[in-house]
């Protein structure tokens, strides 16, 4: 176990800037998950920390060693791959105990360090198989005991379940969460997925374009987006955010106007969030036109126009009204977050 | 196109290849029947299609005509050789053309291309001449060195390089990270894993070798240093007349082991070879 | 901070150190290259700029003297004529055959791999030992004649006619390796998706039509590699003609590469040898241009 510190990190190919300088502490035994949309950067990150990819400038620092220069096998660490990665020809025990071979272990040290592994990951009765016979959990659960098995200062994890189908992928992100707490070793996970972060992390690093948008723990980030970028990544379905200006204590969009949380001093230009989970259902609130109702069972998923903007709205309550039809709605104004209109910056 | 046939239509389709078939089969149905009748029978009319009478001597015969013998250790152990450092030599070129990064690899990788395009008739002269300096002419060495390194080579190389670069880069870099380097990546996952690429390249190159014929004639002059499809054009008589069934007989001897290993071993020869990366 | 790492970087970075793992790696295969490919072909072209004798062993500088030569040489045209007939014989009947019998090959029938392994088995038998069998059928009094005798026929005389000859040193050469390419047909037909055909189906085209619209576009790189892969092959055969028609009756199946060895080897002519390899090299290249340059028009999909 160790910390792992990323000090100006940057990456260019060629003319193109990949990574404009990262910098991101992460605690010992901490569970930190990159997540942003595609070409972000943050599996080009985590290659650099794994040491498959070059790192243009800036430092990498494994337990306090800088390692920059350091072969991925003199890093101390262990990586799950998207694909899985597991050796094609070899049995599952094989590849488990591959990398301890290589490290010079013996025969009688590595059998029971793959037992142990196979024993924690339910994988005892499938040792003497090959990959192409298992199913994707399987296979899945094979790449990580053989993460495991050399018992890493880290584990690196690159979209380790985005092969998998939607129910295996919460089965599976119960079991590596289960692993990191009883073996508590630093772990950085890089996803696309909101939710996986959401649910897995201790704390999340969100990126856009070759930047760190903010670092915070996964609640940190739902209350208090720092900027737009960060509000409208975070939450399924996404923020409703409206363009308007703030004065007299309200804050004026097209067609509607909406009140503010009490202490807002500024005014002019901003726009205005909400989260869908965040509007009431009020007789006393502002009307909206119903287009489109989704019942989901536990809560109703409702899109409607607000003055002239479409806002989603997710409600606890059986939502009765018909496409056309007008609701009254009110946005919690202890869940309002304001924004600057040219940074994207929070204000509130 | 794969809709169930109708039964007259099949009946038509194993009819045409049957009749497709003749000009495939036939020749080595009448080189193996004709090695074995005497010679007064070899033009016989009509035709034989099963020997009327058999003389098994022409056999024999080969063995005292040429030192056959040899002449088949030369062939055999020329192809193994060259198979196995084709194998070799194209398989490193080919990986490190696919998955390793070095300044200039395309620009090298076009020139090794050349190779291709240059038909080896191209360069048999100075060959020769250089092999002469060499004092290597009646000797074995230019039919192995050129092709295990040479022009030959080249397509294997290509096979394997556009093999090489389907391999899922994430194997090899789990490799790395499991503490291998580049040696080892290649030696213990990379290489095991090219194994039908292998099989097409060894297979390829067997044949070639086994039949090349110009370079042969140019290169060697004395019967003891002979390969077998050169010595199978040295069976005439007194006369310079051919000796029909002696030469069938030793024309039987080179093509049928070869053919028996095929037939053994077709799917994967066929399969081998289709997918050699040559589909586009 | 960052250049504090720069001052210990070392030399061998992970990047320089894989570098030079590989030009280890190509260093056989280029070196090979080089010495048996780019010196000989710069040697062919300073050959070619000399007469040499062998006999009284004389090396002079004679510049464009054998080019001179070549476009006087009477014997040249005849030669790229045969040349340019035996190679597009063998390209047209090769390709059309291989395509019919890939065809043929893909569809459901019972016992579909005996007649592959059948149509393939020419292909690994030795190049002389085919050969010398259809030298055998196609004698005067050999099998083919003898067979059509039987119907009534009165065969010609295979390969001392000047026109049966070379439709003989074709139909030899084809048949020995059209497997070849019929198999790499095969695999190209059956990597086209099963649902492209499906939909064209369902939206009526006729067998004929699927084929000419569907088919032969989706295989037709395969097609463009098989060509350029059978035209430089066809200018390398040597052995059929070799032994079939020692390049007769006359010159009519002498193709170049027979001629080339005939001046180099037979008569000693190694200069004049030299200019036509080098020839033969300007023909393969300007061919392989031209094919890679139709790419572009006739592939009309490439994965």
């Amino acid at each position: 176990m160790a910390p792992v510190s990323l000090q100006a990190v940057r990456k260019v190919y060629g003319d193109i800037k990949v990574l404009h300088g990262i910098d991101v502490d992460i605690a010992d035994g901490e569970f930190i998950v990159l997540v942003g949309p595609s070409g972000c950067g943050k599996s080009t990150l985590l290659r650099m920390i794994a040491g498959l990819e070059t790192i243009s400038a800036g430092d990498i620092r494994i337990g306090g060693r800088v390692v920059n220069e350091l072969e991925p096998k003199d890093r101390d660490i262990a990586m799950v791959f998207q694909n899985y990665a597991l050796y094609p020809h070899m049995t599952v025990a094989t590849n488990m105990g591959f990398s301890l071979e290589h490290r010079g272990a013996s025969k009688a040290e590595i059998a029971e360090r793959v037992k142990w592994a196979a024993d924690i990951l339910d994988l005892s009765h499938l040792l003497e198989r090959y990959p192409r016979q298992l199913s994707g959990g399987q296979r899945q659960r094979v790449a990580m005991g053989r993460a495991i098995v050399r018992n890493p200062q880290v584990f690196l994890f690159d979209e380790p379940l985005s092969n998998l189908d939607a129910k295996l992928r919460v089965v599976m992100r119960g079991e590596i969460k289960g692993l990191h707490q009883r073996l508590g070793v630093t772990t950085v996970y890089v996803t696309h997925d909101q939710i996986e972060a959401m649910t897995m992390a201790d704390r999340i690093v969100v990126m856009n374009a070759g930047r760190v948008e903010q670092i915070g723990a996964p609640l940190e980030l739902y209350d208090r987006p720092a900027n737009l970028f960060v509000a409208g990544f975070i939450g399924s379905p996404a923020m409703n955010v409206l363009g308007g200006t703030i004065a007299d204590s309200r804050f004026n969009a097209a067609g509607v106007s909406l009140p503010l949380p009490t202490g807002i001093g500024i005014t002019g230009a901003a726009r205005y969030g909400f989260r869908p989970e965040h509007l009431l259902l009020t007789p006393d609130g502002l009307p909206a036109v119903v287009s489109l109702v989704e019942p989901m069972g536990s809560e109703t998923q409702v899109t409607m126009r607000l003055g002239e903007h479409a806002v989603v709205g997710v409600f606890r309550e059986r939502v009765a009204a018909r496409p056309g039809e007008t609701i009254h709605i009110l946005p919690d104004l202890n869940a309002v977050h304001l924004f600057d209109t040219k940074s994207g910056a929070r204000i509130n | 196109m794969k809709t169930d046939l109708s039964p007259r239509l099949r009946v038509a389709l194993y009819g045409l290849m049957c009749v497709l078939l003749i000009p495939f089969v036939f020749p080595t149905w009448w080189m193996v029947t004709s090695s074995v009748k005497p010679i007064s029978d070899i033009f016989a009319f009509p035709p034989d299609l099963w020997p009327r009478r058999f003389d098994f001597s022409t056999y024999s015969r080969v063995f005292e005509l040429q030192p056959f013998a040899r002449q088949y250790w030369n062939s055999a152990y020329i192809a193994a050789l060259v198979t196995a450092g084709t194998m070799v030599v194209s398989s490193m070129a080919g990986y490190a053309f696919a998955r390793i990064r070095f300044p200039f690899s395309n620009t090298i990788f076009m020139v090794v291309l050349l190779g291709l395009l240059i038909p080896s008739e191209v360069t048999i002269v100075p060959l020769f001449q250089m092999f002469l300096r060499w004092g290597m002419i009646n000797t074995h060495w230019p039919l192995i060195l050129v092709p295990i390194f040479g022009a030959p080579s080249v397509f294997a190389t290509f096979v394997m390089r556009q093999f090489f670069i389907a391999l899922p880069g994430e194997l090899e870099e789990a490799a790395r990270v499991d503490g291998l380097g580049r040696f080892k990546i290649f030696w213990i996952i990379a290489l095991p894993l090219a194994k039908p690429a292998l099989g097409a390249v060894a297979i390829f190159t067997f044949l070639h070798s086994w039949n090349l014929y110009l370079e042969p004639i140019v290169f060697l002059s004395s019967t003891q240093m002979f390969t077998l499809p050169q010595a199978l054009t040295q069976f005439t008589d007194a006369y310079g007349g051919a000796m029909w069934n002696v030469q069938l007989a030793a024309a039987t001897m080179t093509a049928v082991p070869v053919l028996i290993v095929f037939i053994v071993a077709q799917k994967q020869f066929v399969e081998g070879l289709a997918h050699t990366g040559l589909k586009g | 901070m960052s250049d504090i790492s720069q001052q210990k970087r070392p030399f061998w970075t992970i990047a320089r150190k894989d570098a030079a793992a590989g030009y280890l790696f190509i260093a056989p295969q280029l070196i090979g290259i080089i010495t048996f490919v780019l010196i000989p072909l710069g040697l062919v072209f300073y050959y070619s700029l000399h007469e040499w004798n062998v006999l009284a062993n004389t090396f002079t500088f004679v510049g464009d003297a054998n080019y001179q030569m070549l476009l006087r040489d009477p014997n040249l045209p005849p030669v790229l004529l045969a040349s340019a007939i035996f190679s597009a014989g063998l390209v047209v009947v090769n390709m059309s055959l291989a395509l019919l019998l890939a065809v043929l090959l893909d569809q459901k029938l019972k016992g579909i791999v005996v007649f592959r392994t059948l149509f393939f088995s020419p292909v690994v038998v030795s190049l002389v030992a085919w050969t010398i069998v259809w030298s055998f059928l196609l004698q005067a009094n050999g099998g083919i004649n003898g067979i059509l005798q039987v119907f009534g026929i009165e065969g010609p005389n295979w390969l001392r006619t000047p026109t049966t000859a070379m439709i003989s040193v074709v139909v030899v050469q084809v048949f020995k390796n059209v497997g070849l390419n019929m198999i790499l047909f095969l695999a190209a037909l059956q990597g086209v998706p099963k649902e492209l055909y499906e939909a064209a189906r369902v939206d009526g085209a006729s067998r004929f039509k699927q084929f000419r619209r569907i088919t032969l576009p989706m295989i037709s790189p395969t097609i463009l590699l098989t060509s350029i892969i059978t035209i430089v092959g066809s200018l390398q055969v040597f052995a059929q003609i070799a032994i079939l028609t020692k390049g007769g009756p006359g010159v009519s199946t002498t193709v170049l590469v027979y001629y080339l060895y005939q001046q180099a080897f037979q008569f000693n002519f190694f200069g004049y040898g030299s200019t036509l390899s080098i020839l033969l090299f300007v023909i393969v290249a300007v061919l392989t241009f031209i094919q890679w340059q139709m790419r572009k028009r006739i592939v009309f999909y490439e994965n």
